[in-house]
């Protein structure tokens, strides 16, 4: 297996789609690997802490010129691997295939993104379709979503989520009760990790996204005091600057996805956390325009005309 | 038998004008999208956009876009029209770029009918060309516009004649004294006239707006030799600006690629100087909102409640980062002679349902 694992890496790595076999013969290995994996998995410092990708393939390599490939680096991907861009499949089967090559190299945890609703209306389900003309791999991969992990905690300190908190949860210790293999559901305490948003209120509020919470400053205080943390790492807003601290720094979004959607014009960062859980946020911007970063029958960029 | 020679001594249009004319058909698009998902209501829509039934749809984000649009819009028309009532006359309508709009079957199947004295649209010819062909195909379309005996074709085909409605192609880049004339005859220069501008002069050199603009001050202004009062003129343009931001780059690199450019944005890079549209003509009120604030503050809470119900929309900051670059823009330019004037013309314009 590993070496054709190392080959399929080499291969996703020039963003060819792998075979459908071999997908499904991934997404079972992979399965296998997060079923064990914690509901908050436990991840060792030093890491780096990636936000959305949204199959945004070639701007993802850039991130790995940045901070290094895996295994050398070690790496925690905050969720939205999928939809938006044009290779989503190529993307997220990559970070699959790492996973199962060095399981203790790189941590998953889902996004909301990451769900079998979600993708048939922003990009995923298509793209299987067109790549593989059937929807067996979109199956699979949402089959290996459901696995995945809800948050990570970086050495007892940092806790990473890829939406925030949810009203329906105090410490860290009940998100470990949640049943998640399961479709991402519309409301309760998993949905809102997923899709939750900081925002400058006291209190909790209503989210303009239809499902989770905003939070405000006294929420992400009392949540980081209650369980002993010093720092809340999350994604899921688009950041122009790459990622946004926030609430005296007890909060950051970290955004990787650079000019989102190939119209927003943002730059993107990783958080690399040392030994000693010190901060450093490398910044990017997105791939230079020579390599294939857009098809060449692209659709149209979205705008109003 | 060898082939005919091939016409080369046929020129074929620059592709920017392609470009620019493929834009209407991704507005209509973009509003059968956000009809079929019931943003809008719109039965007329469908007739101008070709196999309506299989266009896929547009995503979420555009299609609360094109529901914001169509929302500002369609407020700021009403209001005009109600004030032509308060006034105690008809008001004329010309739309500049119309491309596929529906906005003149829809006011004529609704309450506000009677308020129509005239409905002028100018657009390339190639685009009147296929409206005025759509209209002649559909009932629903053509019942609207009269009886039979009352519409005719013009300018081999690329015109279309109707009692209150007409179509007319017209290049808007040439001097106005070359493309306007037409007007005179379907104009009374002492009427209430609402100017529409949705998505047409960002296509344009700003000399090109301002010489069009300036051509319907000018007539407005001159009393007609009829009845020798001069019409309230106003004017609404929607289009994107405040492109030399990093979003605003990649919008002109994205829009390059396709051949479409966007000259006419230059001089609006904040929104403080979209008046200045309308201003710089005298018009003696002019106010300017962006899509974005228009989706917070002015949108009717129980309206904003049911279309974020439609579909899922996942992600608000790039909604907004979106509809930051697209404004609407409203001015009106009273006679010198307002105070005989019943409406309070002075006071249209979109107002907040609730502060942000």
């Amino acid at each position: 297996m590993p070496s054709d694992l190392d080959r399929q890496i080499e291969q996703l790595h020039r963003c060819e789609p792998i075979s459908e076999e071999d997908v499904k013969k991934l997404c079972i290995k992979a399965r296998e690997i997060l079923i064990e994996e914690a509901n908050v998995q436990t991840v060792d410092a030093p890491v780096t802490i990636c936000g959305d990708i949204h199959g945004q393939f070639w701007d993802m390599v850039e991130l790995f010129k940045v901070g290094g490939f895996c295994p050398e680096t070690n790496y925690l991907f905050m969720g939205d691997f999928v939809d938006r861009g044009f290779y989503s499949v190529e993307t997220f089967l990559l970070l699959l295939a790492l996973k199962v090559r060095y399981p203790e190299r790189i941590t998953l945890i889902r996004g909301n993104h990451e769900s079998r609703q979600i993708t048939q209306v922003y990009g995923f389900y298509d793209e299987c379709q067109r790549k593989y003309g059937s929807s067996n791999v979109w199956r699979w991969c949402c089959e290996v979503f459901d696995y995945l992990a809800l948050g990570a905690i970086v050495d007892g300190r940092v806790f990473c989520v890829h939406g925030g908190l949810s009203p329906n949860l105090q410490g860290i210790d009940q998100i470990r009760a949640i049943d998640r293999k399961q479709e991402v559901p519309h409301d309760g305490p998993m949905c809102d990790l997923l899709w939750s948003d900081p925002d400058e209120i006291s209190g909790w509020g209503l989210s303009p996204r239809g499902a989770g919470f905003l939070f405000g400053a006294d929420i992400t205080r009392r949540f980081a005091h209650d369980n002993a943390i010093d720092l809340i790492a999350r994604a899921h807003q688009l950041a122009m600057e790459g990622y946004k601290l926030m609430f005296e720094r007890t909060i950051v979004t970290v955004w990787s996805a650079p000019n989102y959607c190939y119209r927003c014009g943002n730059v993107a960062s990783i958080l690399e956390l040392d030994e000693n859980l010190a901060q450093d946020y490398k910044v990017f911007a997105h791939a230079p325009s020579d390599v294939r970063s857009i098809p060449a029958k692209r659709p149209p960029a979205d705008y109003f005309l | 038998m060898l082939p005919p020679p091939r016409h080369t001594e046929i020129r074929a249009p620059p592709d920017g004008d392609a470009a620019i004319r493929a834009t209407d058909s991704d507005a209509a698009l973009a509003r059968l999208s956000a009809v079929q998902k019931q943003y809008l209501a719109d039965p007329f829509i469908r007739h101008f956009v070709p196999r309506a039934h299989l266009q896929p749809p547009r995503p979420p984000l555009i299609n609360v876009g094109t529901y914001v649009r169509a929302e500002g819009i369609d407020k700021l028309v009403d209001q005009w029209l109600s004030l032509a009532e308060q006034e105690g006359t008809d008001c004329q309508i010309v739309s500049l770029g119309a491309g596929s709009d529906t906005r003149f079957w829809r006011i004529s199947s609704g309450p506000r009918k009677a308020s129509l004295k005239a409905y002028v649209e100018l657009d390339f010819p190639e685009v009147t060309m296929k409206k005025a062909m759509a209209i002649r195909k559909s009932k629903d379309l053509s019942a609207v516009l009269g009886s039979p005996d009352e519409v005719r074709l013009a300018s081999g085909g690329m015109a279309l004649h109707a009692p209150t409605y007409h179509l007319i192609p017209a290049d808007l880049r040439k001097p106005p004294s070359e493309i306007f004339p037409p007007l005179a005859g379907l104009l009374s220069p002492s009427h209430p006239t609402l100017l529409l501008f949705e998505c047409v002069l960002v296509y344009m050199s700003s000399a090109a707006s301002a010489a069009v603009i300036q051509w319907f001050v000018d007539y407005f202004s001159t009393p007609s030799s009829s009845d020798g009062g001069c019409g309230v003129l106003g004017g609404i343009v929607y289009e994107m600006f405040g492109l030399e931001d990093s979003f605003g780059r990649v919008m002109k690199a994205n829009l390059q690629a396709r051949n479409v450019s966007l000259p006419g944005a230059e001089p609006y890079q904040t929104a403080q100087s979209l008046p200045s549209r309308f201003l710089q003509h005298g018009f003696t009120m002019s106010n300017a909102l962006t899509l974005r604030d228009i989706r917070r503050a002015y949108v009717d809470p129980a309206e904003q409640e049911r279309i974020s119900h439609l579909e899922m929309l996942d992600e608000i900051e790039e909604l907004e980062l979106v509809l930051a670059h697209y404004a609407i823009t409203w001015g009106v330019k009273l006679p010198r002679e307002s105070a005989a004037l019943q409406a309070k013309w002075a006071d249209w314009g979109l107002r907040p349902v609730r502060t942000t």
